[in-house]
């Protein structure tokens, strides 16, 4: 198998952390070949150069001259996600955008047409999917699971934002079109969504004030399961994902690819275990996941067969943000007076 | 008045922000260090700005077009130390004229001597490295205001608690896992300031007159003992007082030499030489600094469940022997300041933040 070209786009903080050492590892196997890096940021390229020093840069994608069957990761702020992609497309390329894989559905809804018009890959860089344990939580969330059925969850994920961003990008409206919904919850509905499908309700507040939210509230109903989500950049949450289901309950901790913690109705003690395949084999860690992702993108357009995340089941997630914040409501913060609150509501409908 | 909030992420700086941006007070710059620092200060549509509390042009530039600032960047000894010159040398550059820094009531130690208030000499002698340095703060400031002629009011609030207080948020754990103390009955004295009450006496700082300038220290209205403090917390939480470790007296803190080692480091003389030590020879100090360092002992498997301890520090420790409430007189005669918020209304409001942050509500 010829290695197949990539062109990184983007060349910040997620790809000197995740897509870096992973192409690496990739090249090294011989299953592709890191062919350009992109980024208008000089300083930025270069960062990426030390993991690929013979790899050319460009500050555009216009500047990029490869071979036509190629893989382009768009890996930008989300706002370039949709022109770096139709860009992409349009010189033939397939395609891997970072989620969310665009700023808006309709942006999104363009990059599917186009990638459908020209019969190239678009994938999506949902990489959680890929974790074990995300896996045996949609086994035990269907209607074969060993526990029964899902009664409630309650998901709380974010902490104070430690993310190494090299720019301010994350925290200006005009760079980004949401805060820590659009960029941790949209990993949490991904999941939700491919383990439970589309809710049948929901309701949504944050603490956006004029700006862009730091906390954030989703209550969800999916038939007879009720659950809610807490989501925040601004104080340590506990990480948990717990389910209650009719015969006992799960939990896992965000981002353990391959850990799990259950409790059988009855049983006199919870288990906390390492998932193992069905032969013994170590489950495959988080940066395992994230390489894995990567393969099956690759091997998909190698053997031109469907990738397990394509454009129309990326959108999903951004379509539900996209309904959260047409339903926005103000957080309750009850340490504000009167006074504040009164402004806050003023702020938050009208900023 | 536009005013620069330095430190802008903080726990009384993100209050600070709400309060003064809500409550229509003044116009707001929050300033923080780095681009991850904006996630509070960016849920309002706010003229944020990036500048480093260590850096004067960097400051100046971030603090370019503001009437006043407010100092509550927080930092190791050495950085607190040093911020007060790079702080008057940054508002001089962007002409700014009002400065309010915020000390600490530490500055007279955890446990002050009675009849302490602002007139008291201040010294360098403190156990705690802490405290030392913000003596010398608070010293470098006032130097900093004289040579390039500011306004310079320092204020020194005692147990700042409220809304991402670790004074809420380590004691509801400690509670929780019954590792929570007091000493003698709790008897000691707590010098609280809600953070509320705390952004009052800046905001009046801020419109003081300007011979007023000067040291303040600030408290709440009431005389609060650290058993009222923990029973009202730990009631609110569901747990019973009667559970909190009493304790008749503490040890001794005595400092590990890996702390010795750290605090020889961070010192003026070790990152004078450091910087010029070849790298062998620091390869050659680590090594036997990590000889000089006991191993920690391997725990006897033979033996009952670990029964909750007491999370002993020296800094509450010396807290709990304070038998003085500090007063804030001078606040309220010289800068008109009088707490807004009682204290039961303030711990309501500091746990229903803590329900919040949890997902209890």
């Amino acid at each position: 198998m010829t290695p197949l070209p990539i062109v990184l786009v983007g060349c910040g903080a997620v790809s000197q952390l995740f897509y870096a050492p992973a192409l690496r590892v990739l090249e090294a196997d011989g299953l592709l070949r890191v062919a350009a890096l992109v980024d208008p940021v000089e300083a930025a390229r270069e960062r990426l150069q030390q993991f690929f020093p013979h790899v050319p840069g460009a500050a555009t994608l216009a500047q990029v001259d490869t071979p036509r069957v190629c893989l382009a990761i768009i890996a930008s702020p989300p706002r370039w996600h949709a022109e770096q992609t139709l860009a992409a497309l349009a010189r033939g390329w397939h395609v891997l955008c970072e989620k969310p894989m665009a700023a808006t559905s309709a942006e999104a809804e363009q990059m599917i047409g186009a990638a459908e018009a020209a019969g190239q890959i678009l994938a999506v860089g949902h990489y959680k999917r890929f974790f074990p344990s995300s896996h045996y939580l949609k086994f035990l969330c269907g209607p074969a699971g060993p526990l029964g059925a899902l009664k409630s969850f309650s998901i709380a994920e974010g902490g104070p934002f430690t993310w190494p961003a090299t720019s301010p990008a994350f925290f200006k409206k005009k760079e980004t079109p949401g805060g820590v919904l659009l960029d941790i919850g949209v990993h949490v509905f991904d999941l939700l969504l491919w383990w439970l499908g589309d809710p049948d309700d929901f309701s949504y507040a944050d603490d956006v004030m004029g700006g862009l939210e730091a906390n954030a509230r989703v209550s969800l109903r999916f038939g007879s399961t009720r659950g809610r989500v807490q989501l925040s950049r601004d104080w340590a949450t506990t990480q948990r994902y717990e389910f209650e289901f009719e015969h006992g309950d799960a939990s896992w901790t965000v981002n353990d690819a391959n850990g799990l913690s259950m409790t059988l109705d009855g049983a006199p003690f919870a288990l906390q275990g390492t998932l193992r395949g069905t032969d013994g084999t170590a489950a495959a860690t988080n940066p395992q996941s994230f390489i894995a992702q990567l393969q099956h993108v690759v091997t998909a357009v190698h053997n031109r067969t469907p990738v397990l995340i394509g454009g129309r089941e990326g959108v999903r997630a951004l379509r539900l943000i996209e309904a959260c914040y047409a339903r926005r409501q103000l957080l309750n913060q009850p340490w504000f007076s009167p006074a504040e609150l009164s402004t806050a509501c003023l702020r938050a409908v009208n900023p | 008045m536009i005013v620069a909030i330095i430190g802008a992420n903080g726990f009384i700086g993100t209050r600070l922000v709400e309060i003064f941006h809500l409550g229509g007070l003044h116009t707001v710059v929050p300033v923080v260090r780095r681009a991850s620092s904006l996630a509070l200060p960016a849920r309002f549509a706010l003229d944020w700005r990036i500048g480093d509390a260590l850096d004067v042009p960097s400051l100046s530039a971030a603090l370019a077009g503001c009437n006043a600032v407010v100092h509550a960047s927080l930092g190791d000894p050495r950085q607190i130390e040093a911020m007060p010159a790079v702080l008057c040398a940054a508002a001089a550059a962007a002409g700014v004229k009002r400065i309010v820094y915020l000390s600490s009531a530490s500055v007279h130690g955890q446990a002050p001597e009675p009849d302490t208030t602002e007139d008291t000499p201040l010294h360098c002698h403190h156990a705690m490295d802490y405290n030392n340095a913000k003596v010398r703060a608070e010293r470098a400031f006032f130097r900093g205001c004289a040579q390039h002629e500011l306004e310079g009011f320092a204020l020194r609030p005692g147990i700042v608690f409220g809304p991402r207080s670790r004074w809420i948020t380590d004691l509801a754990a400690d509670l929780r896992q019954r590792r929570a103390w007091l000493l003698n009955d709790g008897s000691g004295i707590c010098n609280s300031l809600y953070v509320d009450n705390l952004v009052e006496a800046i905001a009046q700082s801020l419109t003081a007159r300007s011979h007023a300038a000067g040291a303040y220290l600030v408290g709440d209205g009431e005389r609060i003992t650290w058993f009222e403090f923990y029973r009202i917390v730990a009631t609110s939480l569901g747990i019973d007082p009667a559970t909190i470790h009493r304790l008749a007296s503490v040890p001794v803190f005595h400092r590990t030499t890996q702390e010795r080692i750290s605090r020889l480091v961070a010192g003026r003389v070790g990152q004078t030489v450091l910087p010029v030590m070849p790298a062998r020879l620091k390869t050659m100090a680590k090594r036997l600094a990590a000889t000089l360092t006991p191993a920690f002992p391997t725990p006897d498997r033979w033996r009952l469940s670990d029964a909750p301890q007491p999370r002993l520090t020296q800094e509450l420790a010396l807290l709990q022997q304070c038998l003085w409430q500090l007063p804030s007189d001078r606040a309220m005669q010289r800068l008109d300041y009088h707490p807004l918020v009682n204290f039961t209304t303030a711990i309501q409001r500091s746990l229903a933040w803590l329900a919040f942050a949890e997902g209890r509500t």
